[in-house]
């Protein structure tokens, strides 16, 4: 459905290259998790992905049309993005701030009607957030905003979702909860997602296929029980892991042991 | 011999009450030149004019940038003005008097340090102008000139009271600044200040007369409402006839209820003069006059 | 209650509010005046004080408050929501300073290009403010990816300063009577007497709110930062540029017709924002409406509270600018 064409990035002309000659594919259906330390450049290809920033060399297509044909309207009518975190310059309710993704939808001079309002009670709800819907966003707790947003990608009613580091600052529990949400939304809804993370134990858990990347490169791509291997974690992170089946869930874990020297 | 020493001790009193006499005779003669400033500075264009009325024009050394008259002060140094003061051109040019604004102080204390006596300039009424050259009279030793001067003006000024004494008093709206072509931003003569007191003299009752400040800032709705009869407009260059004049009063043409503009007594007087309280306020009030009993 | 709906009502009664005021300010002043005699078309129009001035004193007045009050108020929302910043101002990018070195010039020089009934002053604000525009925009433009938030403020408090430089060394310049009249139209004034200015000023502001009409929502979306909007649809930079330049237009316009009156720009949105909330589809329209009565009512004040003499109504915005941010100050902390 997505897919990167050998794209590069740099942010200044001269400037070293982010994201250095990657190719990518977002099937339907698919849960994909794009792991790597900071500064891998999975921001920045997320970024590409949602055609937020242009590729330097390479495309990205949508389906078959390369993404900078395309208007901002029609990109956000198929593709969502949750960002990592949201900070908002003037106070908004949590059903505002999920009313906004309907803007796609609408003309410029329409206001949200019934249905919106239906969509948008619904995305709150399928978050479990829908008790917080006249709360103003700023009084929610991490885990209760990172829910709202989420909604609020929701109700852009795409296909495509793109999460960057949506469980980066979330106690353990809304970690749970949030990763519990985002495979029954991919399963039983259909929604074809990519994750960037940093957890391994999240890509891990949650994601049927990896994308590791370092340095901008792509180390390795496919399945994560092919790709999430302790050779491919000591390139990726400079860690001796252990990684394994847990017997009750069937994820499988890493376990970190030491570090060690390149 | 008696006589012999007699005769020497008077010869030594009588040199010794010469000498006092001419040390009393004489000294204040020679104080009294000393006190006679010969190199004068004047910062204040209307005691530059007083000093040249009252004859102590040659003794002027230099003058403020804003000094134009008389003819004389055109090839002078200028040596700035209220804001910008050129102190060190000032005591480059060795003046032994400097006159100043009052508001001055910097300036004055610098001349005090410096060892310049100064002449401190403040604004009053008109009444103040004739005390401010008979000041300066006794200060540049020129005390019968400037007595001279000041009955001179004194008596046009008495000459323009009688002419006018008896005649009813048009209420007038004395204008001395507002933005070209609009009425905005308009300062009129208020109750006080020398502006209003030439108005009182030429025989007009100044229309904000209730008002204790010399300048205030009129809006359109209080010019309707006070409803003047005349309205002077002070300005400090001739409108050219034509096309400018018509502007300018068409500009008043927009308060049509106001007496002065229904009945085209919208009366324009030109020239620095009418505005510098200076020497010649008599001949300022003299037009004024004519211009309100024609 | 549905969306569309409390909209249109809550504008609705902003709307109310800000009629009653326009139609009731004109009837009140420093002189008592009756307003049968001044209707009373029966009675000759150079007879008629009354007339004269509802109709050239007060009208004019109280119309030039409404349009400066409603373009100020309305440029400050749409710049808080572009600039992401509840104190920005419609100054803060420099299109007053440029706007107020025109009129110095104008002043201090004495120039005297009228056009149309309008003097010099004005027009010459205007170029100001449009010099100041070309300016910043420029500047905030030569980047790559479009129009840089940051590079915009940077952009708009250097020209500030190097505008208010500019303008403390004409005002030094200039003779003592022209340096008092220039500190004097920063203080505002909406004294026109004709309505001349306005009928020069309103072409702006109409199209700046032509402008505005289609930015509310996506004026919502930009809370949430550039690169959500832009993927929630928005088309960022062209967004910016028309806020920009609407809300730069409706300023210049105000300024070149009443002077830069502060706090308006500033103490409206924030009151709004407290009575109706953050979507921009009220508070744009909210602020203008609100923005015209609370100028018009400053103006009142300044008119009618020291008779026969008037203040600036730049002092009386300012004294209730002040006192209201020490205000919420204290409310917040």
């Amino acid at each position: 459905m997505l897919s990167a064409d050998h794209v590069s990035f740099r942010y200044a002309p001269g400037g070293p290259l982010v994201v250095d000659d990657v190719s990518a594919r977002l099937a339907k259906g698919a849960l994909v998790g794009i792991l790597g330390p900071n500064g891998s450049g999975k921001t920045t290809l997320l970024r590409l992905l949602s055609g937020t920033r242009k590729p330097t060399a390479g495309r990205v297509l949508l389906g078959d049309q390369p993404l900078d044909r395309l208007s901002r309207r029609d990109i956000a009518r198929r593709i969502a993005v949750v960002p990592q975190e949201t900070e908002l310059a003037f106070e908004y309710s949590a059903l505002e701030i999920v009313l906004m993704g309907r803007h796609p939808h609408l003309g410029v001079f329409t206001v949200e009607g019934p249905e919106d309002l239906r969509i948008a009670r619904e995305a709150l709800a399928s978050t479990g957030t829908d008790q917080l819907a006249e709360r103003p966003f700023h009084e929610l707790s991490g885990g209760e905003k990172q829910r709202v947003v989420i909604a609020a990608a929701l109700a852009q009613s795409a296909a495509l979702l793109l999460l960057d580091e949506p469980t980066a600052s979330l106690d353990l529990g809304y970690q749970l909860e949030v990763s519990t949400l985002l495979q029954r939304l991919n399963q039983d809804d259909g929604v074809t997602m990519a994750i960037s993370t940093h957890d391994l134990n999240l890509a891990a858990s949650v994601c049927r296929e990896l994308i590791l990347m370092r340095d901008g490169r792509v180390l390795a791509a496919g399945p994560t029980n092919e790709v999430l291997t302790p050779e491919n974690v000591r390139m990726l992170y400079d860690v001796e892991a252990d990684v394994r089946i847990h017997g009750d869930t069937g994820h499988m874990t890493v376990v970190p042991v030491r570090r060690v020297t390149r | 011999m008696t006589t012999g020493r007699h005769t020497k001790a008077t010869n030594n009193t009588k040199a010794f009450v010469l000498f006092m006499l001419c040390f009393v005779v004489f000294v204040p003669f020679v104080l009294a030149f000393q006190s006679k400033p010969q190199r004068i500075i004047s910062l204040v264009p209307a005691l530059t004019e007083m000093l040249f009325a009252i004859g102590a024009g040659p003794q002027v050394v230099a003058v403020s940038s804003y000094d134009e008259y008389p003819s004389e002060v055109k090839g002078l140094p200028r040596v700035g003005a209220l804001i910008d003061p050129d102190t060190e051109r000032i005591i480059a040019l060795k003046p032994d008097l400097v006159i100043t604004y009052g508001s001055q102080v910097d300036l004055q204390s610098q001349m005090k340090r410096a060892g310049i006596a100064s002449f401190d300039y403040r604004h009053g009424g008109l009444g103040h102008i004739l005390v401010t050259m008979k000041e300066l009279g006794a200060r540049t030793g020129r005390t019968a000139e400037a007595e001279q001067a000041v009955a001179a003006i004194e008596t046009r000024l008495a000459a323009v009271r009688a002419s006018v004494a008896g005649k009813r008093r048009p209420r007038t709206l004395l204008v001395f600044s507002r933005e070209p072509k609009t009425l905005r931003n308009m300062y009129v003569s208020g109750g006080r200040g020398f502006l209003h007191d030439m108005l009182e003299i030429a025989g007009g009752e100044d229309v904000f007369n209730d008002i204790d400040k010399e300048s205030v800032q009129v809006s359109t709705e209080t010019i309707l409402a006070r409803a003047p009869e005349v309205i002077i407009e002070l300005r400090p260059e001739a409108i050219p006839a034509g096309p400018p004049m018509r502007d300018e009063l068409a500009s008043w043409g927009r308060l049509a209820s106001v007496p002065a503009v229904r009945n085209r007594k919208v009366i324009f007087i030109a020239g620095h003069a009418v505005t510098v309280p200076g020497p010649r306020v008599a001949e300022s009030v003299e037009r004024m006059a004519k211009a309100l009993h024609p | 209650m549905s969306i569309r709906r409390r909209i249109v009502t809550i504008v609705s009664l902003f709307a109310l509010g800000a009629i009653a005021v326009v139609l009731w300010a004109p009837t009140v002043g420093s002189t008592s005046i009756s307003l049968s005699r001044a209707f009373d078309t029966g009675i000759a129009w150079e007879d008629n004080v009354d007339a004269q001035i509802f109709f050239v004193a007060r009208l004019p007045r109280v119309l030039s408050g409404a349009l400066v009050g409603a373009a100020l108020a309305a440029a400050g929302v749409v710049l808080q929501a572009m600039l992401r910043n509840p104190l920005a101002t419609p100054f803060t990018l420099g299109v007053s300073s440029g706007g107020a070195l025109g009129a110095m010039l104008a002043i201090a020089f004495g120039l005297e290009v009228g056009l149309m009934g309008v003097s010099s002053i004005p027009i010459a604000s205007f170029a100001g403010s449009l010099v100041a525009i070309g300016i910043v925009y420029w500047l905030a433009s030569s980047q790559k990816r479009g129009l840089s938030t940051n590079v915009l403020l940077l952009a708009g408090v250097t020209l500030n300063s190097f505008f208010s430089a500019v303008i403390l060394f004409v005002q030094y310049m200039a003779d003592f009577t022209e340096s008092f009249r220039t500190v004097r139209w920063l203080m505002g004034d909406l004294d026109v007497g004709s309505y001349s200015p306005i009928i020069a000023a309103l072409p702006f502001i109409v199209a700046a709110f032509a402008m505005f009409a289609i930015l509310p929502r996506t004026l919502n979306l930009l809370t949430l930062g550039e690169d959500v909007a832009a993927a929630r649809g928005v088309e960022v930079i062209r967004t910016q540029r028309l806020a920009f330049l609407s809300a730069s237009l409706a300023t210049g316009a105000a300024v070149s017709l009443g002077g830069p009156i502060g706090f308006i720009g500033i103490v409206v949105p924030h009151l709004v924002r407290l009575m109706v909330g953050s979507d921009h589809r009220v508070v744009l329209p909210a602020s203008a409406l609100f923005g015209a009565a609370f100028t018009v009512l400053c103006d009142l004040t300044a008119r009618t509270i020291m008779a026969p003499l008037e203040l600036p109504v730049g002092i009386i915005t300012a004294l209730i600018g002040g006192p209201f941010f020490l205000w919420l100050l204290v409310k917040k902390s």
